[in-house]
C-alpha cells in the first residue's frame, strides 16, 4: 500500500523526465530502490528482535503478523475510527485558522503584534507539558484531543503562512500597482499565489504535527483509539501488538504527507509538475 | 571565520553536555539500586523508612525514580537497576523475563465512588457508565469483580487514567461514578462532603506494590536482600500497631520534604486506615499473597491460565521472606 501511492506520487514526478528519456538504468527505477531500502530495513529490524535487542523489542515478521491480526479483530480499524475524529476536525480547524490568521497578520501590523508572538511562544514551547491544563480546562472529551492537536498543528501553519506572505516578491507587488491593480486584486492575484508554496510546507508540517498531537492526546489525556491500543498492549506485554500499532500510525502519517504533497503538485501548483 | 567561531562554541556547549553527564553515569554505582514505578508520595513512607533502616544497617541503597510500573521492570531486567517495586506478573508469564517478586509491601485498596445525586449503592449502577484507571487496570478488574459480586453488569466503561484526574472529573460533575485511590477519596469527602457516596469493596488481596528482583541478583546478594526484606516487615509490624508512627518515620529519615508539615495530619489519617484495613503486609505476602494475586490478576486479564494450577515458584523466590519469617516470627 506504501510503495503504490508513492509510485503515483512518483510517476507523476518523473514523468516528463523519463519522456525527454535523459536518465536511464538504475536510477530510472526508484520502485526497485525503494523496496530494496524497505526491505533492507525489515531485515535489520528482523535481526535485531532475533538477538533480541530487548525483551520488549518484537521481530519484524512477529509485528507484522500482529498487524494482520489487529486488522483481522477490528480493533484496529475502529481504534482508527476514534482518532481519525480528533485528528480531522483539528487539521482542518488548524488549516483554514491557520492560513486564514497567517495571512491576517502579514498584511495588517497591528494583527502582527497581537498574534505572532503568541504563535512564536507556542511554537517554541514544549507543547506535551501543555497537555494536562488542556484537560483541567476542557476535560476528558474530544474537545480538549481536538485542542491538543490544533496546539501542535496551529503556530506552524500560522508562522509559515505569515512569513510567506510578508516576504511576497516585491517586484509582483510593484508590477500589479503598475497595472492599477486594487488592494483585493493585489492579494488574490499576487500575494496568495505566490505564498503558495511555503504555505503549503507549513499545511505538510502542520498535519504531521497534528499527528503527533492526537497521539500524544490519546497517550496523556484519555486512552481511546491508537493511544488505548500502545498503552493496554503495553500493560499486556503484548509488544509485537504495540510495535504494530506504533507502525501502523507512522506509515499513515507519511502516507498522508506524500498525498497531500501529491494533491498539491497535481491540484493547486501545476506549474511546478515539470519542474 | 564566523563558522568556524560558531562550530567552537557548538563543540564547547557539546563537550560542557558530555562533561556534565559523565559524573552522573560514575555515581550510579551502588549496592542496591531499587526502582520505583511511580513518584513516591505518602503511600510510600513504610518502603522508604524501611530502606533508610537498611541503610542503617550498612546496605547502600540508591533509589531510582520512574514514571510507570513497566519502566521499574526494565530497568531491572536491563541491568540498570537491581530491585523493582510493582506487581509484575504480566511480564513474567508473557514474556518469561527472568525475574522474580520476593516480598510484597501492601494490597491495593481503591474505593468506588459515586455521585449521591444519581447512585447510592451497586444496585444502582446496573447498566450505568463508570470511569476507571485504563483497560485492563487494577481499577478496572476491581468494578468487574465487585459488578459480578453484587450480580450486576456495568455499561458503558470509560478509561480515565489518573485518581486525580477522575477526582477533578467528578467534582466537575463530566462523570458520575469511579474508582480512585485513598489519597484522592479523602480529598473528594473533603472538597464536596456528602456529595459522594463510598460503595464498599470486600476484601481484597491482590497486590498493589510487591518487590521484584532477577533470580540471579536474589541468589548472589541474599545478605543484602534479607535486610531489606526484614526492615520492610518491621516497619509493617510497627505502622499496623500504631499508625502514628509513620509520622515518626517521616520526622526521623526527613522522608517526602516537599510535603512540607501539613502533610502530617494526611499521613497518619492514611495509615490509620491502611492499618485498619490490614493492606500492609507484616509476613512479606509469599505462597498466600501469589494465590490472591492469581486470582485477581487473572479475572483483570492480565495473567493466563487457571489462577488454580499457576506456579507460586514461577513467579515468587520466597527464600528471602521465610528466612526473614525464621528470624522475626510469623504475625
Amino acid at each position: 500500500m506504501a510503495s503504490s501511492i508513492r509510485t503515483e506520487s512518483e510517476a507523476v514526478g518523473f514523468a516528463p523526465l523519463s519522456g525527454r528519456g535523459e536518465a536511464a538504468g538504475w536510477q530510472d527505477h526508484p520502485i526497485l530502490l525503494r523496496l530494496i531500502s524497505i526491505a533492507l530495513f525489515a531485515g535489520i529490524w528482523e535481526i535485531a528482535g532475533r538477538i533480541p535487542v530487548s525483551f520488549a523489542f518484537p521481530t519484524f515478521s512477529d509485528t507484522i503478523i500482529a498487524f494482520f491480526g489487529l486488522m483481522a479483530d477490528g480493533s484496529l480499524p475502529s481504534a482508527y475510527l476514534s482518532t481519525l475524529q480528533p485528528l480531522l476536525l483539528g487539521v482542518v480547524l488548524s488549516a483554514f485558522i491557520g492560513v486564514g490568521l497567517g495571512t491576517l497578520c502579514g498584511l495588517w501590523r497591528t494583527g502582527e503584534w497581537l498574534a505572532i508572538p503568541i504563535f512564536i511562544v507556542l511554537q517554541a514551547a514544549p507543547v506535551a507539558a501543555f497537555i494536562p491544563m488542556v484537560t483541567f480546562v476542557y476535560g476528558i472529551g474530544l474537545t480538549a484531543k481536538t485542542l491538543a492537536v490544533m496546539i501542535l498543528a496551529l503556530p506552524v501553519i500560522v508562522l509559515n503562512t505569515y512569513k510567506a506572505v510578508r516576504n511576497v516578491n516585491e517586484s509582483l507587488l510593484v508590477m500589479c500597482r503598475s497595472f492599477l491593480g486594487t488592494r483585493w486584486q493585489s492579494v488574490t492575484k499576487i500575494i496568495l499565489p505566490d505564498a503558495s508554496p511555503v504555505i503549503f510546507a507549513g499545511l505538510r508540517l502542520g498535519v504531521a504535527a497534528g499527528f503527533v498531537g492526537v497521539v500524544l492526546a490519546e497517550l496523556l489525556i484519555t486512552p481511546t483509539g491508537i493511544g488505548d491500543l500502545i498503552t493496554f498492549h503495553r500493560s499486556r506485554a503484548d509488544y509485537a501488538e504495540m510495535y504494530a500499532t506504533i507502525g501502523s500510525i507512522i506509515a499513515l502519517s507519511t502516507l498522508t504527507l506524500v498525498f497531500l504533497q501529491w494533491v498539491e503538485v497535481r491540484i493547486f501548483r501545476p506549474e511546478k509538475r515539470g519542474a | 571565520m564566523a563558522s568556524l567561531s560558531r562550530r567552537t562554541i557548538l563543540a564547547t556547549v557539546f563537550a560542557a553536555i558530555l562533561g556534565s553527564a559523565a559524573p552522573l553515569s560514575a555515581a550510579s554505582a551502588g549496592d542496591m539500586r531499587i526502582a520505583f514505578g511511580d513518584l513516591p508520595g505518602i503511600e510510600s513512607i513504610q518502603t522508604l523508612a524501611a530502606i533508610e533502616r537498611a541503610k542503617e544497617r550498612g546496605v547502600n541503597v540508591e533509589l531510582i525514580i520512574l514514571n510507570d510500573e513497566d519502566l521499574a521492570a526494565q530497568a531491572v531486567v536491563g541491568g540498570q537497576a537491581d530491585v523493582g517495586i510493582g506487581a509484575p506478573y504480566t511480564l513474567i508469564q508473557k514474556v518469561g523475563v527472568p525475574i522474580r517478586v520476593f516480598a510484597q509491601i501492601s494490597t491495593l485498596r481503591f474505593f468506588p465512588v459515586v455521585n449521591s445525586e444519581f447512585y447510592k449503592e451497586w444496585k444502582d449502577l446496573d447498566g450505568q457508565e463508570v470511569a476507571v484507571q485504563a483497560r485492563g487496570s487494577g481499577t478496572e478488574a476491581v468494578m468487574l469483580l465487585m459488578a459480578k459480586n453484587h450480580g450486576i453488569t456495568l455499561g458503558n466503561i470509560s478509561y480515565v487514567p489518573g485518581s486525580e484526574v477522575r477526582r477533578n472529573a467528578l467534582l466537575q460533575g463530566t462523570i458520575k461514578a469511579s474508582i480512585v485511590d485513598a489519597a484522592n477519596r479523602r480529598a473528594l469527602e473533603a472538597e464536596a462532603p456528602g456529595k459522594f457516596v463510598v460503595l464498599p469493596v470486600e476484601d481484597l488481596g491482590a497486590s498493589d506494590e510487591a518487590l521484584f528482583a532477577t533470580a540471579d541478583y536474589l541468589k548472589n546478594n541474599a545478605a543484602d536482600v534479607d535486610v531489606l526484606v526484614e526492615e520492610l516487615m518491621k516497619t509493617a509490624r510497627e505502622i499496623t500497631e500504631n499508625p502514628a508512627v509513620a509520622v515518626e518515620f517521616r520526622n526521623k529519615y526527613k522522608l517526602l520534604p516537599d510535603l512540607g508539615a501539613e502533610a502530617d495530619a494526611e499521613i497518619t489519617e492514611y495509615y490509620k486506615e491502611t492499618a485498619e484495613a490490614g493492606a500492609l503486609a507484616p509476613n512479606g505476602g509469599g505462597a498466600e499473597a501469589a494465590a490472591d494475586d492469581f486470582a485477581f490478576f487473572s479475572i483483570a486479564g492480565q495473567i493466563e491460565g487457571d489462577p488454580a494450577t499457576l506456579k507460586v515458584e514461577d513467579f515468587w523466590d520466597t527464600a528471602a521472606i521465610d528466612r526473614a519469617l525464621a528470624k522475626l516470627g510469623k504475625k
